[in-house]
């Protein structure tokens, strides 16, 4: 079974983001990057599936800049047999990375594509839906769990208040949630490895796919400086705040 | 343990407050000893005064009634020094925990004594700054704690110890003069540098009520590279190696059973599954794609000259943290069993012929327990820890491993090593200190803490006797 896993390279999930002073955008500049950490898990399951005698083969694909083909290197370091990369600039909204992903799709033919259910910077969660619908494919979300059971996948996934198992048909769509495995760390082995293994560079134009934006940015703004806190004298001081200037209890 | 007199009581509430004394056993327990669970803290009271002015008031109370102070900060210290188990005054540091003055031209900070080290390493990033003395109790440790041990930690190699972010500090003396040394000059030659006998002092000079720190540039871009070795001596090859060809930021390392006592304890996960006996973690910056080559290509030679078997590297900050964890969360894994911990240190270059000694005495005098051995090791330092059998009782594996500690100290001195890398000396380790330092060494330090502390009030049985 061939998997597709989608990589994409983000801000680091501990570097605090900053506006640029414009505030037309995010400042990053000098930014340290890394993968999306749900994506970082989706490479980890397609590895264990691989490791299971599940997969056959795993690609990574990415979509964007030059840069992101740092991202492909570490899903080679981690087990991916090999990269694809959608050279393509500018703010990509995920219609657009959808209909890349749905050409990738559709040259490789994949019996499972594992994406994250979000990326860290946009918080789109929209992707694999929107893959699932063009490639028109079942797709399982949110999955904390999945399992290949002859033909069919099946997927646990975190629900409100508890948890759902679906069967899918393959070929199939899988978003990660946070508790479906830990990744693992990259080895330098496996890094010097990865150097070697084959990373194809696709444009959109390869993929028949039109890059057009429907969304404009308009700004962005750091979130309201919290006010300092104050120093109460004693417990009926506390209380009383909390009464009539929060007004939090009554 | 005589109960505080009235006079007294009120003499010591005078100074700071009635609500700044304490007398219940809460308080003994929480204010009365370090990390350190040998003595019982037995203190007259504790007090915490919230000013340079307060301190002096204290002191000057304490010499009228001949009452003895045992300074204290954080609490974390490994060598008994802030311990009062002898009827002493605490005199806990805590509320003196303001930073002010931050000056961007002579990159320096104001602090009081009290503040918690990670509150000015925060203070520093967010000036877009970094204070570079680490390790894995700065959460609660205290500048003026640093201070008065040194400290040292995990950025030794890169960033020297606490003394080298110190431009200047104030303290009460133990005849409660206010001396102000250094004011923050970078250059000083203006007679004896008195600052840094009071650093390293463990609060047998005075009271550092206040210090002027030195700040770094943040570093850039740090990646971590966990490295698994066959040996000790693998682990100083590839100390040697990386050394020679990068400027690294940390160099640790810690044993098998090190890292298996974090995995299982704290949840966390091996770096790789390839058994190793001993694990080195190594940081520095990446401030181009060059340095990672750099290290990549020091690996491989590492490999080929079988000093390394397997090794993974962070691909992000949270993997940097998460691998840094390995290593720091040590010291909090093990303090269920009650460790004997040894903090002993030789030069860089004979730090593989050193382990090797210690570690024939060690395994041979403790066949049945459990040794965990880590530290800084690229500063020479090392943390050696014997684990208390659950069955044992304290007093039994205390004396023990006295025994053994004096074949280990021996070792140190053939080696002109330290009892004490980093440690400090405090009640712990006040029998060994003949085997680091010289019997006129030790006379000459008693000369200067007389100097300083004419009656003996300071923090007194610690480091030496009188
Ligand atoms: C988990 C753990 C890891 C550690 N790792 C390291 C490490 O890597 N490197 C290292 O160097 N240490 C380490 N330590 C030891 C300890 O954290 C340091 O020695 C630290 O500097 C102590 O600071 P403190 O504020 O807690 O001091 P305390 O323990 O409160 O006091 C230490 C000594 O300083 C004196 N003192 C405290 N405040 C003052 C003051 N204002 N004026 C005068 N004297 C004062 C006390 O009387 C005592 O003698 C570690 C401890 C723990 C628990
Ligand atoms: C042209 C010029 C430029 C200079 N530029 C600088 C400069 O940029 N920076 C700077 O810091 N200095 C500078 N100096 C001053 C001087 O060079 C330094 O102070 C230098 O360190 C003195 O070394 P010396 O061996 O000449 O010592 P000396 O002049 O011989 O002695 C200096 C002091 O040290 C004592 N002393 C000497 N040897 C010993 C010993 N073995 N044990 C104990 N005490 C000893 C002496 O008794 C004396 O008190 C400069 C001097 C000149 C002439």
């Amino acid at each position: 079974m061939k998997v597709l896993v989608a990589v994409k390279r983000v801000v680091d999930y501990n570097v605090k983001v900053r506006a640029k002073g414009d505030g037309t955008d995010v400042d990053l500049n000098n930014v340290k990057m890394a993968i999306n950490p749900f994506c970082e898990i989706a490479v980890e399951e397609a590895v264990r599936l691989k490791e299971a005698g599940v997969a056959t083969e795993v690609i990574a694909v990415s979509v964007g800049a030059k840069p992101c083909q740092e991202q492909i290197r570490t899903a080679l370091a981690l087990g991916a047999d090999r990269g694809i990369h959608v050279e393509a600039e500018g703010r990509l909204e995920p219609l657009v990375i959808a209909k890349l992903l749905k050409g990738v799709v559709d040259k490789e033919e994949p019996q499972l594509v594992i994406l994250g259910k979000q990326s860290i910077d946009g918080d789109n969660n929209q992707t694999g839906q929107m893959l699932g619908a063009l490639a028109n494919m079942p797709q399982g979300t949110f999955a904390s769990e999945i399992k290949v059971e002859g033909d069919k996948l099946n997927v646990i996934r975190e629900v409100d208040g508890g948890l759902q198992t679906l069967s899918l048909s393959l070929p199939a769509i899988v978003t990660t949630d946070l508790r479906l495995n830990e990744p693992r760390y990259a080895s330098l082995p496996n890094i010097m490895k990865a150097k070697k293994k084959q990373l194809d560079v696709y444009t959109p134009e390869d993929l028949g796919v039109s890059v057009t934006s429907h969304v404009s940015q308009l700004k962005v703004e750091p979130p309201a400086e919290r006010k300092a806190g104050i120093k109460v004298e004693d417990v009926a001081q506390l209380v009383d705040k909390l009464k009539n200037e929060a007004k939090v209890i009554s | 343990m005589a109960a505080i007199s009235p006079d007294i009581l009120s003499a010591l509430q005078a100074c700071v407050g009635t609500e700044r004394v304490f007398t219940d056993a809460v308080s003994f327990e929480h204010y009365g000893r370090d990390w350190t669970r040998v003595h019982t803290p037995a203190p007259l009271a504790v007090v915490l005064p919230g000013s340079a002015g307060e301190v002096q008031a204290l002191v000057r109370l304490a010499l009228a009634h001949k009452l003895a102070l045992v300074p204290s900060g954080g609490r974390t210290g490994l060598s008994a020094g802030a311990v009062a188990h002898n009827g002493e005054v605490v005199v806990a540091l805590d509320r003196l925990d303001d930073i002010t003055d931050f000056n961007p031209v002579d990159r320096t900070v104001r602090c009081g004594a009290g503040v918690i080290t990670a509150q000015l390493q925060a203070f520093a990033a967010d000036q877009g700054f970094f204070y570079p003395v680490d390790f894995a109790s700065s959460g609660s440790s205290q500048i003026g704690g640093n201070i008065s041990t040194n400290a040292g930690g995990i950025k030794v190699i890169r960033h020297g110890m606490t003394r080298d972010w110190v431009a200047g500090l104030k303290i009460v003396t133990g005849s409660g003069e206010l001396l102000d040394l250094n004011r923050g000059l970078v250059k000083n030659n203006a007679g004896y540098d008195l600052r840094q006998l009071v650093i390293g002092a463990e609060g047998t000079l005075g009271i550092v009520v206040e210090a002027t720190m030195r700040l770094d540039r943040p570093p850039k871009d740090l990646a971590v590279l966990v490295l698994g070795t066959p040996d000790m001596k693998a682990v100083m090859q590839v100390l040697e190696t990386y050394q020679g060809a990068m400027d690294l930021q940390a160099f640790e390392f810690f044993s098998e059973l090190a890292l298996q006592k974090v995995v299982v304890h704290q949840g966390l996960q091996r770096p790789f599954a390839t058994p190793a006996e001993f694990y080195a973690l190594l940081e520095f910056e990446q401030h181009s794609d060059a340095d990672m080559e750099q290290a990549m290509a020091l690996f491989e030679h590492c490999v080929e000259q079988g000093w390394v078997v397997d090794g993974v590297v962070s691909q992000s900050v949270a993997q940097a943290q998460s691998l840094w964890r390995l290593r720091e969360d040590i010291s909090e894994t093990i303090s269920r069993w009650t460790p004997y911990k040894n903090d002993i240190s030789t030069t860089i270059a004979r730090v593989p012929e050193f382990l090797a000694e210690v570690e024939a005495v060690v395994s041979a005098s403790y066949p049945e327990f459990e040794i965990v051995w880590f530290g800084h090791i690229g500063d020479g330092n090392v943390h050696l820890n014997v684990l208390k059998p659950d069955t044992l009782p304290m007093a039994e594996f205390q004396q023990r491993c006295g025994e053994v500690s004096r074949w280990v100290f021996e070792i140190v001195q053939r080696y002109e090593g330290s009892i004490s890398a980093e440690h400090g000396v405090g009640l712990l380790k006040k029998d060994y200190l003949h085997y680091s330092r010289s019997e006129l060494e030790i006379q000459m330090m008693r000369q200067i803490k007389k100097v300083f502390d004419p009656q003996g009030i300071m923090n007194p049985g610690k480091i030496f006797d009188l």
